[in-house]
């Protein structure tokens, strides 16, 4: 059982909770290809990858949420080696985020990381796998509204980072886009009714 | 009576809109009109139509860009970005209903399904007894039904209009004998890409984009694109104008200011902002109805497991529904089939953290979805606080007796279908495994905030139509009952949440509002 000690960034982070569906996913592709080479470096690097948008503290949260929710050896998904997910939440998620529901998300990504302290005595970045789960889970069907908000919101941010990138339908057998590729003509306008 | 055809050079494919990049940077336009309407959608392209064709000189101002066909990605996650409200992450204020509308060039009808229904004689008896509509008689409304119907090519599905998962469901309906409604579409010669919600790349779906603005530019009326109303301007209690920005869509910056004089306006900006609007003019709203009554239809979508592969990806977005219970007080539910890409099943589903989330996302390629989405009450109010609109709305107690019911009936109808476990959208892991186990596991849930993830295709009522100014904010013909020539033909109008996708209802209000207004 996790006690809800009440902390202002609970409440300040619910309307970034509210705003992360808000986000701009115009410059998903160009975000994705652009960070192609970032993701490699990053990757390489001992430290989480400073992001653009928020600090070097809240990107090491979201690697660890995206390495707890997302294990993806031993399946045919595409490694996360080969695909830029935390660039592509930065680049086309975060970018467009107004200051002011940013600053909720960071404080509300602050929030999470100490959530564990009270059971784990460490803040999330530090717990094992085995606990990070335990941890994500028990928030995500918690008593208190802020504590599945974030749940649902922090890890749905990873899902769609990473699978609006195209590459990784093709393990799911998705084939995407095909009026196209079926080279289907279009109708053009309707005829101007005579009635 | 109508008026002679304003030749006006109609291309083959594509709208002649004036777009930001065709306004000068800092310029301000003085327009003159007959009559402006705000919003390209459902209720404005039908209103902008029918007055040009009257012989009026229709000008339409549209927030949202102009994306024509070729520019269709058929991405969701692309799309959303351009051609919905909020990159298409509107919410409620807790966040836990996304409320999704269009915001391009024709509205909601360029993203939405095409599933249309007539609105049910039920509503409009209950509308003259409620809300003094005794105008909106069934008969009366019969013809506007039948014309936009014609229109638009309203039919239903050929037995070719399918989908992989809508015939597993057709399957769970038989044996549960329920009825298996078919979908009637504005859709012609459907290719059954699956991708209603990204656009109809091939302009099959019969949208305001390839129907009813082309017809409205062909009768001379002129379209601006990232055009967003901020004003509804009125003297002496009566309408004169719009005032306008031009926004530059790159930036998301004003460009230009622009005016248009006219002594008929028509708001159909959806509605979410047409109320917004009005707020912000400070009109019409003696009543203090304006933004109140809100309804959005809130839905969830189950999802169920095969232990074969589905392959559901592509087919008629939606063809079947199923509606024994929809009307209040027979549950208060509808059921539908829907396709979904993997974008969205990525984030609707919670089997549990790490390997069981990957394990499921494996198996995409063996699930399906069936929607349940509620008549809900109109307990809900849009506001423009601070520079900020706010959608208050939370699902009421008694709704959710009407969600569970739905849900019940969902799990059951796929574990008919042979689903081997099904999954409710909430925030914590909630699987069902056997038939037999469902209406426990349904009769435990609560009505919590941030608990479920529900999607809303619908939002209404924020303007409702009304003889009592007192309680409403547009009479009976779709006037403001404060503001002469000040007309609304959207969603806002109407005065309850009617349970079945309601586009058919908004095109035939729109059209009937429209006589009045030619009329008056
Ligand atoms: C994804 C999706 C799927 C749907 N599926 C179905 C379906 O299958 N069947 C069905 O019946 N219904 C469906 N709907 C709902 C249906 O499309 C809407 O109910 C209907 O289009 C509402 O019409 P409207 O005129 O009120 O608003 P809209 O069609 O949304 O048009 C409003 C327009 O006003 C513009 N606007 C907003 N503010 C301003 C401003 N200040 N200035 C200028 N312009 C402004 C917007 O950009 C928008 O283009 C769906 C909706 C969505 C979003």
């Amino acid at each position: 059982m996790y006690m809800f000690t009440k902390d202002p960034r609970a409440e300040a982070a619910m309307p970034a909770m509210a705003a992360i569906g808000r986000l701009s996913r115009r410059s998903f592709l160009q975000a994705a290809a652009a960070a192609g080479a970032l993701t490699v470096m990053g990757r390489a690097a001992a430290a989480p990858p400073a992001m653009k948008f928020v600090g070097a503290s809240e990107a090491a949260v979201l690697q660890r949420l995206m390495e707890v929710t997302l294990p993806l050896s031993g399946s045919d998904l595409l490694p996360l080696s080969q695909v830029a997910v935390l660039p592509t939440l930065d680049g086309a998620l975060l970018a467009t985020m107004p200051p002011h529901i940013l600053a909720g998300l960071k404080g509300g990504i602050g929030y999470w990381n100490d959530g564990p302290r009270a059971q784990f005595n460490r803040p999330f970045v530090d717990l094992n796998d085995e606990e990070a789960v335990r941890f994500c889970d028990a928030w995500a069907n918690g008593s208190e509204v802020p504590q599945r908000a974030l749940s649902v919101g922090l890890k749905k941010l990873i899902a769609l980072a990473y699978f609006a990138n195209p590459p990784t339908w093709a393990p799911l057998g998705y084939d995407g886009p095909n009026t196209r590729k079926r080279n289907i003509p279009s109708l053009g306008n309707a005829a101007l009714p005579r009635s | 009576m109508s008026k002679k055809i304003i030749p006006v050079k109609q291309p083959k494919h594509g709208l002649q809109v004036t777009q930001a990049s065709d306004i000068q940077a800092g310029s301000t336009l003085k327009l003159q009109a007959d009559a402006v309407v705000v919003g390209s959608g459902a209720g404005g392209a039908i209103t902008a139509y029918e007055l040009a064709k009257s012989g009026k000189k229709v000008i339409v101002l549209e927030a949202g860009p102009y994306v024509p066909s070729e520019k269709f990605t058929e991405m969701l996650a692309i799309s959303m970005g351009t051609m919905y409200a909020d990159a298409g992450g509107q919410s409620n204020t807790t966040g836990d209903i996304s409320i999704l509308q269009g915001a391009c060039v024709g509205g909601s009808t360029v993203v939405n399904a095409a599933l249309c229904f007539r609105t049910p004689d039920y509503y409009l008896h209950r509308w003259g007894k409620e809300h003094g509509l005794t105008n909106l008689k069934p008969e009366t409304m019969r013809p506007y039904f039948e014309k936009v119907e014609q229109h638009l090519g309203i039919k239903a599905v050929g037995p070719n209009e399918t989908s992989a998962g809508a015939e597993l469901i057709g399957k769970g309906l038989k044996k549960m004998k329920l009825p298996l409604g078919r979908a009637r579409r504005n859709v012609k010669e459907c290719v059954q890409s699956g991708f209603c919600f990204a656009g109809c790349a091939s302009d099959r779906k019969q949208s305001m984009l390839v129907t009813y603005l082309p017809w409205a530019v062909a009768y001379g009326a002129t379209i601006y694109s990232d055009t967003r109303a901020v004003e509804v301007l009125a003297e002496s209690g009566r309408a004169t104008g719009i005032r306008a920005e031009v926004m530059d869509p790159a930036t998301g910056k004003v460009k230009a200011q622009l005016q248009v004089d006219a002594p008929i306006v028509v708001l159909a900006a959806g509605p979410v902002q047409t109320p917004i609007l009005l707020q912000r003019s400070g009109l019409a709203n003696s009543s203090g109805q304006v933004g109140k009554n809100f309804a959005c239809h809130p839905t969830l979508s189950v999802t169920a497991v095969f232990d074969k592969e589905v392959n559901d990806f592509h087919g008629a977005t939606h063809s079947l529904y199923m509606d024994r219970n929809t009307l209040p007080e027979e549950g208060g539910y509808l059921l539908l089939n829907a396709v979904q890409d993997p974008v969205e099943a990525s984030f609707q589903v919670e089997p549990g953290t790490g390997k069981p989330y990957v394990a499921y996302m494996s198996k995409y390629k063996n699930t399906i979805r069936l929607i349940s989405l509620i008549h809900d009450k109109n307990n809900g109010e849009v506001v423009w606080e601070n520079g900020v609109k706010k959608i208050n709305y939370d699902v009421d107690d008694e709704d959710f007796e009407s969600m569970k019911k739905g849900l019940a009936t969902t799990c059951k109808v796929l574990f008919a279908s042979g689903a081997n476990k099904v999954y409710i959208p909430s925030s914590q892991h909630l699987e069902i495994n056997r038939m037999e186990d469902v209406d426990a596991a349904v009769a435990s849930l609560k009505n919590e905030r941030a608990r479920y993830r529900y999607t809303s295709f619908h939002p209404q009522g924020t303007c409702r139509m009304g003889a009592d100014p007192k309680k409403s904010v547009v009479n009976p013909y779709g006037e403001t009952h404060d503001i002469k020539s000040l007309y609304i033909a959207d969603a806002s109008l109407l005065p309850t949440s009617i349970g079945y996708n309601p586009s058919e209802t908004v095109y035939a209000l729109a059209h009937y509002i429209s006589d009045h207004i030619v009329k008056a």
